[in-house]
């Protein structure tokens, strides 16, 4: 029998072979984790342009007693600032009430009373900082653990570390909707991307307007009875030269072919969610093909169901440097309600507790104002909220300080975040290693340590 | 040991544990204070390694557990013996001076000793149809025409093949696309906004260079240093683009220092491992741990670059956009140009004279602004229709209102008109107005934005509006209404979309909005030659024409409206009257007392006062004119982002690489101590890389020269010739290869030549490897690949003959999904595909977008250049079938290649020969033409059933159509398209 560690400690050169290992995988025959999963796969809800975590989880009556007042040079000085550099730094008092919800009396804020309700299904991380004060390099490494490109990003890791378990999607999908605030960051595709890896790793993004998989569309005219013929035809072919070349890479090819073939039969099933009944879309708020939040949603749930091992869904539109209160609102009412749908659904078909489910973005916001009603970027200390999959419900997790600037109360990195996600997908982050331009490289780089309190 | 020992025991001293260093032989072999030294050379039993790595006992063992690094039983003995024989350490490979082998020397001799040594020998040559289709995609990235093959097969020389090969522009191509993977070449900055600039003239440097086999130490200090060589030429100034064409950020709120930062580590690794095949980038935290590179390396070796002009934020737009500029028009543009120049400042002349004569009042139009004669009446068409599209107007009824607001409230349309439902690339909106009875003086049109719409949100499907023309007539006279002079409400607007373009009955041109959009509603004005009287049963049918060479460049929402007055074009934030005719930034700077206004007060009142006074007009509109006409030649003058040398800042040892941290110590710019002492500018630097003192350089060209060749380098891992990297399989030929390169005079085409000559590279590449080499490292055969993401399009196009071939030029755009770039912003995105020949030309001229590069290119595993990439990997995923079975771009090509193949006539069978012979340069087997037969007949059934499906299935792309669509051509691209997607016509064998 293969060991875990010499699967998982393949350089990514060598891991082009090893797809027959996989399949065994796939099949049970080898057990490639480190140790037992709790978690066989990750929903994630990207709240992109960065929430403010003053308005969403993190409480600070002291920062509203503090409003209009210099920030304390004691919090801010030598730290990195983005669009206030050279500005007055003045206290900005949370603009949004927060609620006590559930038995574990997590405090949220009062307008997301359907993720209140929630509450004591999930944990809440008040304490994540991170190092990158811009969108893009902030991305980069929340999603690859590093801020060089051509790293591979965390769903890729995951993929390859466990395999895919569909044979007809894609292992890693991305989603992608917009806000109605007008915020919109731009997202690199590289934020999906395989890096080094090979790349039937990286994400593929489903998309709601046009064909939801790029070509995924048969030409005009043929017809899926011609696509299949001619399909066939292709594999005979590439069958009868393998016999002259004894090229192992026609046989993938052939493959690769049928997998194609796959998605292109079960992808407008997926995406067709006219069936899902009537309640179904009313808890989610999803209006089948709108490709708003709430039918990326379902749409996750209806992933995670066909086998789909990282979902990552970006919502864009968080980035308020100004209107922070107007914009979260909006935000509210377009997060609030599928957020809590989503952990309901996996709760009730049994999925959530081996779903792990994370919403947060790439960094949060400035307890001191920007124009007067808006928050710059901040990486001290934010907020993040984890459900399912391992993950120990109806807690709380580390705190900022009273102004709600650093994390002072069990700081969780970005590593440890993904250590911790690793973790309970049965991976130990340590060990999950690739060879690349001289180093082992992993994930969590040089750092990183799982957060054991918020364990199960 | 580098692998298992060095991470604790080796050159990093921040991780370095008990202080024990075991890289350096005189450390190791040290005694430390209980008189024991990790190696006792030749006694084992003494060494504390030895005893370690055996040890029984795991609190004692080496490597620990927790490093999850294990010696096998072999590698363990392997130590001791060496232990036992003295512990002779020797130098990295790498850093070695380079062996010059014995004059007799040749790849083949190498190669077949190691093969004798292990019991293997060459394989037969391959047969000449195989041979010559993988020179052609070696060298050219092009399959041979049928011709060429007939030629070979019967009796051509090889060399003769191989020198015709090496001097085609193709074989530039070809080697230009591997070396722009390396310094990370692109077309838009990587960051963020991920906007445009100007690099492709330092690509076209790139082939040219390659094609006229300039030698590689000149192509080094000319990339490096170009600008700093004596009398730079405007070609070496270009090739200093190296330095510029890094990821730059243009986005708000960064924090200069941490950017410039980035760029210039950037800049030492892409250079490190270009030049030097190092990995000296991972100093930039910490010593390396594996090699002899410290921290004061890496900062040492970015001080070289210290002197290049640069900021931190790097302007995307505007006059500073991507800083030092090169102007690369030709003489004759020059000398176009000139007069165009002349005749604009003639023209600015003769405005200013006219103003200081005329009489300007600020009262008169503050009051005209107020008694509401300056207005603009919104028209409420009477019928509105477009050649494909559908145009509703939204008169009295609620019009949807779609602005970017949280909440619309539904309010009277009051002419609003929405285009919907089918968006063709070009398109003309013709709609009546009914305005009365008047006297009329101006038209104006309003593009309106809506959320819906991609890019600008102004347009249908682009990241502009062009409106090529627009023509107006009066009914029932039936005369034609013609424009005087016309203005736009867009502050910075691109001279060559010129308001003037819209007038000038030229469809080339046009009046283009392709700002950041922040407003709204963008507005163009046209004043008519003469007033327009109208009565009550008049009507004006107005044209408004999208002709350009931008796709679907249409308004998707706007109004009209007429002004008795001469109303600005008024452009205003969210909720404001924009009917006014002057905006609110006018009407306040007028309403501010003289001294109280600044600049842009200023110069907004004298643009009013200048559009509201008809003495003006004449005068004005020739000084547009001349603007426009200016701006059209500027628009195609090539420029390319250069190094240009200032005085260089400081720069210091960051620790752990924190930009916020200035206490580390100031270092002057310096090559790797240990490879060197040399110090000075990039000119300096770059003499060091070629010259004979550094041997990194010609082994890590040739390395991955040879990669190119036989699928895989002498040293695989491409990027890191160090210690982590993996010992070259032919030490001495490396060594061999790398001093011919310089012996020559770095002459990069007598390289290319050696290695194609050889017998080694000439092998079959049939059946499977070696048991006893079954990674084929030996090469008793030759290896198999898929070709890279560009030449799988270009043999496609050129199997089609859809291939455009024209040597270097602005990138183009092929076809490209729909929506694919709608994850980009500042400004927000489409895409407009190139027409006529540029959709057709090779892969490697395509538009680089890093952040969403082209996603067919990028499912062939093509680098998006935001990082230095030596070692493209070749996947084999199913979103690679997708695109070869479902891109327009293959399907068009499917589409062409059946129309030759039914004009090179014959029966089915012929034609499927002749295709199969096309693509993959051998005729089919009986069971592979009996496939493809089978195909054929069965989509001729299905086709002849149904001849609208066989007319849209050949309607793919816009290349020229056969006359006669027939079931049988559509039969027929059933079957060229399974060619095109056959495992071997994207494979050299």
């Amino acid at each position: 029998m293969q060991t875990r560690r010499a699967f998982l400690n393949r350089s990514a050169a060598g891991a082009l072979g090893l797809t027959a290992l996989q399949q065994l995988i796939a099949k049970g025959a080898i057990q490639p984790l480190h140790h037992a999963a709790k978690a066989k796969r990750v929903i994630f809800l990207y709240q992109a342009g960065g929430p403010s975590h003053l308005e969403t989880f993190d409480s600070k009556p002291k920062l509203a007693e503090m409003h209009g007042k210099p920030m304390p040079e004691s919090f801010t000085k030598g730290q990195q600032i983005a669009q206030l550099q050279g500005k007055p730094l003045i206290c900005f008092g949370p603009q949004l009430g927060f609620k006590r919800f559930g038995k574990s009396g997590q405090e949220m804020c009062e307008l997301f009373p359907q993720m209140g309700s929630i509450a004591d299904d999930v944990c809440i991380v008040r304490s994540m900082w991170g190092e990158q004060i811009n969108h893009d390099p902030a991305h980069t490494l929340m999603n690859t653990g590093s801020i060089l490109t051509g790293r591979p990003s965390m769903g890729s890791w995951v993929l390859y570390g466990l395999g895919s378990d569909t044979e007809d999607l894609p292992g890693y999908v991305v989603l992608m909707s917009n806000g109605r605030g007008g915020q919109m960051q731009p997202i690199a595709q590289r934020q999906w991307s395989a890096g080094f890896l090979p790349s039937k790793y990286q994400g593929v993004k489903l998309n709601s307007v046009g064909d939801p998989v790029l070509y995924i569309q048969t030409p005009d005219g043929l017809g899926a009875g011609g696509q299949r013929e001619s399909i066939e035809a292709i594999a005979k072919l590439n069958r009868e030269a393998g016999k002259t070349l004894g090229d192992p890479e026609i046989e993938t090819r052939i493959a690769q072919y049928e997998m194609a073939f796959r998605m292109q039969t079960s992808v407008p099933g997926l995406v067709d969610m006219s069936k899902e009944p009537a309640s179904v879309l009313d808890a989610y708020g999803a209006v089948p093909g709108d490709g708003s939040f709430s039918s990326n949603c379902l749409l996750a749930r209806r992933l995670a169901e066909r086998g789909v091992r990282f979902i990552q869904l970006y919502h864009r539109d968080w980035d308020h440097h100004g209107g922070v209160k107007k914009n979260v609102e909006l935000k509210a009412q377009e997060v609030d309600k599928p957020t809590a749908a989503l952990i309901n659904d996996l709760k009730q078909r049994g999925m959530l507790d081996d779903t792990l489910v994370v919403w947060g973005g790439e960094f949060g916001r400035t307890p001191m104002s920007q124009g007067g009603d808006g928050r710059d970027h901040h990486i001290k200390g934010f907020s993040y909220m984890l459900a399912g999959g391992g993950i120990k419900p109806g807690i709380s997790h580390g705190a900022t300080d009273e102004l709600g600037y650093a994390a002072v109360e069990k700081p969780v990195s970005v590593h440890d975040f993904h250590a911790t996600m690793l973790h309970l997908l049965g991976i130990d982050h340590l060990r999950m290693t690739v060879k690349y331009s001289g180093l082992d490289a992993r994930l969590t780089g040089i750092s990183g340590e799982v957060v054991k309190e918020i364990l199960r | 040991m580098a692998d298992t020992c060095f991470r604790c025991h080796g050159p990093d001293k921040s991780s370095r544990m008990a202080n024990m260093r075991l890289d350096l032989r005189e450390e190791a072999v040290k005694s430390n204070a209980r008189g024991r030294a990790p190696i006792v050379p030749g006694n084992p039993g003494q060494s504390e390694i030895v005893r370690r790595i055996f040890a029984e006992n795991p609190s004692l063992l080496m490597p620990p557990v927790s490093a999850h690094k294990t010696l096998i039983a072999a590698q363990k003995d392997t130590i001791r013996r060496w232990v036992a024989e003295g512990a002779v350490y020797e130098g990295h490979w790498a850093y070695e001076p380079l062996r010059r082998g014995a004059t007799t020397a040749s790849i083949d001799g190498f190669i077949a000793a190691k093969q004798h040594a292990a019991g293997l020998s060459m394989s037969a040559e391959a047969d000449r149809a195989t041979l010559i289709r993988r020179l052609a995609l070696d060298l050219t990235g092009v399959p041979p025409a049928p011709m060429e093959v007939a030629a070979f097969v019967a009796g051509e020389p090889y060399e003769n093949v191989v020198d015709r090969m090496i001097a085609s522009k193709r074989y530039a191509e070809k080697q230009a696309m591997h070396w722009l993977d390396g310094v990370r070449y692109a077309d838009t900055a990587g960051f963020h906004g991920d906007n445009p600039f100007p690099a492709w003239p330092y690509r076209d440097y790139v082939l040219r260079s390659i094609h006229e086999n300039q030698p590689f130490d000149q192509f080094t200090r000319e990339q490096l240093a170009g600008d700093l060589l004596p009398a730079a030429t405007p070609a070496q100034k270009t090739a200093s683009a190296y330095n510029r064409i890094n990821r730059v950020s243009a986005e708000g709120g960064l924090q200069p220092k941490e950017y410039l930062a980035k760029y210039a580590a950037d800049r030492v690794r892409t250079t490190a491992t270009v030049w030097m095949g190092s990995t000296l980038g991972c100093a930039e935290c910490h010593d390396h741990k594996f090699d002899p590179f410290t921290a004061r390396d890496f900062y040492s070796f970015k001080a070289f670059f210290a002197d290049i002009k640069e900021t931190g934020l790097v302007p995307d737009r505007g006059p500073k956009a991507w800083g030092a500029l090169l102007d690369l028009s030709s003489e004759q543009d020059r000398a176009r140009r000139a007069p165009l120049a002349a005749a604009v400042e003639a023209s600015k002349k003769a405005v200013e004279a006219k103003r200081a004569a005329s009489k300007r009042n600020e009262k008169a139009l503050l009051g005209a602004y107020e008694n509401g004669s300056l207005a603009w009446t919104y028209q409420r068409p009477v019928a509105a229709s477009a050649t494909k599209a559908t145009l509703k107007v939204y008169n009295d009824e609620p019009a949807p209102g779609n602005i970017g607001e949280a909440v619309t409230e539904p309010k009277p349309g009051e002419g609003l008109i929405v285009a919907s439902g089918a968006n063709p690339d070009n398109e003309t909106y013709t709609i009546t107005l009914e305005p009365g009875a008047g006297r009329w003086l101006q038209l104006g049109i309003q593009a309106m934005q809506d959320e819906s719409l991609l890019g600008l949100r102004i347009a249908r499907g682009s990241d502009r509006l062009m409106v090529s023309e627009i023509e107006a007539a009066l009914l029932p006279e039936g005369r034609k209404l013609r424009f005087s002079t016309a203005a736009s409400s867009i502050r910075f607007q691109a001279p060559e979309q010129h308001p003037m373009n819209a007038i000038d009955g030229n469809p080339q041109t046009g009046w283009g909005a392709s700002t950041y959009g922040d407003a709204p509603v963008t507005s163009l004005a046209l004043r008519f030659e003469t007033p327009l009287a109208t009565t009550a049963q008049s009507r004006i049918v107005v044209r408004i024409r999208h002709d350009s060479e931008f796709r679907k460049a249409t308004i998707g929402r706007l109004r009209l409206a007429l002004s008795k007055g001469l109303a600005m074009p008024v452009s205003e934030q969210r909720g404001a009257k924009i009917q006014t005719g002057l905006s609110a930034a006018v009407v306040a700077a007028l309403k501010k007392s003289k001294s109280k206004r600044n600049d842009e007060d200023r110069q907004a009142i004298v643009a009013a006062l200048d559009w509201t006074s008809l003495a003006m007009e004449e005068s004005l509109t020739a000084l547009k004119r001349a603007e426009a006409a200016l701006g059209a030649v500027d628009a195609i003058a090539p420029r390319v982002m250069i190094s240009e040398s200032v005085k260089p800042e400081v720069t210091r040892i960051l620790n752990r690489g924190n930009f916020m941290d200035d206490s580390g110590a100031i270092v002057e710019p310096a090559v790797p101590a240990f490879l060197g002492k040399v110090s000075g500018t990039r000119l300096d630097l770059a003499n060091w890389l070629v010259s004979r003192d550094n041997p990194l350089t010609a082994r890590a060209y040739v390395n991955r020269q040879w990669r190119l060749f036989f699928g895989a380098g002498l040293s695989r891992v491409l990027e890191d010739l160090g210690s982590q990297g993996e010992w070259p399989t032919h030490p001495e030929l490396l060594d061999w290869l790398a001093n011919e390169f310089v012996e020559s005079g770095w002459d990069r085409k007598h390289i290319t030549k050696l290695i194609v000559m050889s017998k080694t590279y000439r092998q079959a590449s049939t059946g499977a490897a070696s048991e006893k080499d079954p990674e084929n490292r030996l090469l008793a055969k030759q290896n198999r690949w898929r070709v890279d993401a560009e030449v799988v399009r270009d043999i496609a196009l050129s199997v089609s003959e859809l291939l455009v071939e024209r040597f270097g030029g602005p990138s183009v755009r092929p076809y490209q999904p729909e929506g694919f770039l709608a994850a980009l912003n500042f400004p927000k995105r489409d895409y407009s595909a190139s027409r006529g020949d540029d959709q057709y030309r090779r892969g490697l001229y395509t538009f680089w977008q890093r952040t969403f590069l082209h996603p067919s290119l990028m499912t062939f595993d093509a680098a998006t250049r935001e990082e230095c990439t030596v070692n493209r990997s070749a996947s084999n995923t199913p979103l690679q079938a997708l695109v070869l079975l479902n891109d327009p771009t293959y399907v068009e090509a499917a589409r062409v290649f059946a129309q030759n193949a039914y004009v090179s006539g014959g029966a089915p069978e012929a034609r499927i020969d002749w295709a199969f012979q096309r693509a993959v340069g051998r005729t089919p087997t009986a069971g592979e033409r009996a496939v493809l037969l089978d195909l054929y007949k069965s989509g001729l059934r299905r086709f002849d059933s149904d001849p609208a499906a066989a007319r849209t299935f050949l309607d793919a792309g816009e290349a020229p159509r056969s006359s006669t669509p027939t079931a049988e051509l559509a039969a027929t691209m059933t079957v060229t398209r399974a060619i095109l997607n056959l495992h071997e016509t994207i494979t050299r064998n």
